[in-house]
């Protein structure tokens, strides 16, 4: 018999264990209106965690949430903007007074420098970004125009041509929001990718916060979709509704009053303090969590046009009952594997 | 109802301005292109196009959505539900904006801009007190950043840009370069060896600019109905060079508007 490592873990226990102050953080997608680990940068928050260096592909309302909360000093991202839903006034506040320092790269930049640092290289060339002002002005190396040393110009060799290396990315540690996890980590997610191929295999450390969790059955039926296996995971933290607001493909929808109300409230003191009591302080469990939402809300976005991207695998969803009984029998709940806090790369 | 339908010549034609937008910045979209759109207006100008005059092009969006349209409105995202729930295949961004946009094999790709100059170099980064400063400090206000633009505008072969027609956005200077137009002008492009050619049109919601073939400077195309050169030329922040031949921009047809329409269920294109 295959022995199963079961990762499953608590979200407050995860967040606890894994995260510290001043840590090179990433969590993907980090997307505005697509999925993200967004439960588990609330959590974050909660638990009080300074001096984040946040790396993301584009804008996120956990950015945005970090920027509010004074989570994040730097972050290095694509995009600072809630698409339709408009400017993240979160972030805007935050980089706008200084408090935040945001450093500006493409969309396609930040996939190759996670890829870059996937593959152990030591750069990646880069034939976008170069001419343009995200060369030759960075946030982190503010003095000096043109700067040199945020993509420096590189010679191919073979041919003598001038282009530019973008720097590795390499975070000490990856959120990851997922459609459906085993307890071990494989992991599917429906809808674009995005670079969660490549932050999986980047960072230092992979937690995965998932909509369901499946049986391993279903990784064996469909191999072919799971692009996170399991030996990259550390841990898995069942969360369904965890991308609120913002969707989860094949399963709900963004939820365009939160989407806006949040970003309102992000964007003062006040409203910070505001959201802060409503949406984070005022739950514990995942069932007080569902209950801030409401079941009203909650049937109206998993009512959606996508859904049917999840029927083949339904079969193999593990239901709360399940869950909990798992969570006890988890690795997780041997406490001396991780000392709280504690980031052992390896461990 | 046909549209070649001999009653729409009987229809008297009312449109909005962004209508009037996203029907010319549809029409650079030719059949077979494989084009990348943003989220919004360009969107819809894109999907516009596809359903009325390039039925064998294909759109793909930067984190790698392929073969789908929008259901049920305007996507809120361009990773949304309503353009995930009818896709063909979904990728990831290494695959849309590196092997299909960087690697020049995209046709075409619509972008936005908040502030332009007469090189076709875009900002949507931010705004500073002093933008020539050697500090690069903090913004004064702080706008999105590129997301994929930057390799929309080095890769795709055809660019278009859409930006609404506003003194303060038509500038002799960006405040920063986020998306490379023609850089300085000229061959500019050449030194950093970018497979796509760089913009191809402005529309704006005024008129249609398009770039001198040896300096690439734009100039002023076309005008659409209701506006006229001297009121393109006021709104420019630059002495906006007028085409010999500058005509006004074609009127949309019925079949446009229907089109469109059928597409822009939510009406964001008529608010």
């Amino acid at each position: 018999m295959i022995h199963m490592a079961n990762k499953l873990i608590p979200l407050k226990e995860a967040v606890t264990r894994f995260t510290r102050d001043n840590m090179v953080y990433a969590s993907g997608a980090g997307l505005p209106v697509g999925s993200d680990s967004i439960v588990f940068g609330m959590e974050m928050v909660r638990q009080g965690r300074k001096h984040i260096h946040y790396m993301l592909h584009s804008c996120s309302q956990q950015v945005n949430l970090f920027c509010a909360a004074g989570t994040c000093d730097r972050v290095e991202a694509a995009f600072s903007g809630l698409e339709v839903y408009g400017f993240a006034n979160g972030i805007r506040k935050a980089v706008e007074s200084g408090r935040v320092i945001w450093e500006d790269w493409s969309n396609l930049a930040m996939v190759l420098r996670f890829m870059g640092a996937a593959l152990g290289w030591p750069f990646v060339p880069a034939t976008v970004n170069i001419g343009s002002d995200l060369q030759w002005r960075s946030s982190f190396n503010p003095d000096g125009f043109p700067c040199k040393v945020k993509i420096p110009d590189v010679i191919d060799p073979f041919t003598g041509k001038v282009y530019g290396a973008l720097p590795v990315a390499r975070p000490e540690l990856a959120v990851i929001h997922v459609t459906m996890a085993d307890i071990e980590g494989n992991a599917i997610v429906l809808g674009t990718e995005w670079s969660r191929y490549e932050l999986a295999r980047a960072a230092g450390r992979v937690i995965l916060q998932a909509d369901y969790i499946v049986d391993t059955d279903c990784m064996r039926q469909y191999p072919n979709l799971v692009r996170i296996p399991d030996f990259l995971v550390s841990a898995v933290i069942p969360w369904q509704l965890g991308a609120w607001p913002q969707c989860s493909v094949g399963v709900y929808d963004s939820d365009e009053a939160q989407m806006n109300a949040m970003n309102t409230m992000l964007g003062t003191r006040e409203g910070y303090e505001s959201f802060r009591e409503k949406y984070i302080d005022s739950w514990q469990t995942h069932e007080e969590f569902l209950a801030v939402i409401g079941e009203e809300t909650i049937e109206r976005i998993m009512t959606n046009a996508t859904t049917h991207l999840m029927d083949p695998y339904r079969k193999w969803v593990k239901e709360g009952l399940e869950i909990r009984s798992l969570m006890n029998d988890s690795i997780h709940s041997l406490q001396d594997r991780f000392a709280p806090g504690h980031i052992a790369i390896n461990g | 109802m046909k549209y070649d339908d001999v009653s729409y010549k009987e229809i008297i034609m009312e449109y909005t301005r962004k209508e009037m937008m996203a029907i010319a910045t549809g029409r650079e979209i030719k059949d077979h292109d494989l084009c990348i759109f943003g989220v919004g207006l360009s969107m819809l100008a894109g999907y516009f196009a596809l359903a009325h005059h390039a039925p064998h092009a294909k759109a793909i969006t930067e984190g790698g959505v392929y073969g789908s349209s929008p259901v049920g409105g305007l996507p809120w995202g361009i990773e949304d539900n309503r353009i995930s729930a009818n896709a063909t295949c979904f990728t990831g961004a290494l695959d849309a904006l590196g092997f299909m946009v960087a690697s020049g094999r995209c046709d075409l790709g619509i972008i936005g801009a908040a502030q332009i100059d007469k090189f076709g170099n875009v900002n949507t980064t931010g705004f500073w007190e002093d933008p020539q400063s050697r500090h690069f400090g903090r913004p004064k206000t702080r706008l999105n950043g590129t997301g994929g633009a930057n390799e929309i505008a080095c890769g795709c072969k055809r660019v278009v840009i859409m930006a609404a027609h506003e003194k303060k956005r038509f500038s002799e200077r960006v405040d920063y370069i986020t998306t490379p137009g023609y850089l300085e002008g000229g061959n500019a492009r050449d030194r950093y060896h970018f497979v796509g050619t760089g913009p191809s049109a402005i529309i704006t919601t005024l008129g249609i600019l398009r770039p001198d073939a040896v300096t690439k400077e734009f100039f002023l195309d076309s005008y659409f109905a209701f506006s006229g050169i001297e009121e393109m030329r006021a709104n420019t922040g630059w002495d906006l060079k007028i085409s010999p031949r500058a005509q006004v921009t074609p009127k949309p047809t019925g079949k446009e508007l229907e089109v469109l329409r059928a597409i822009d269920v939510t009406g964001m294109l008529r608010k």
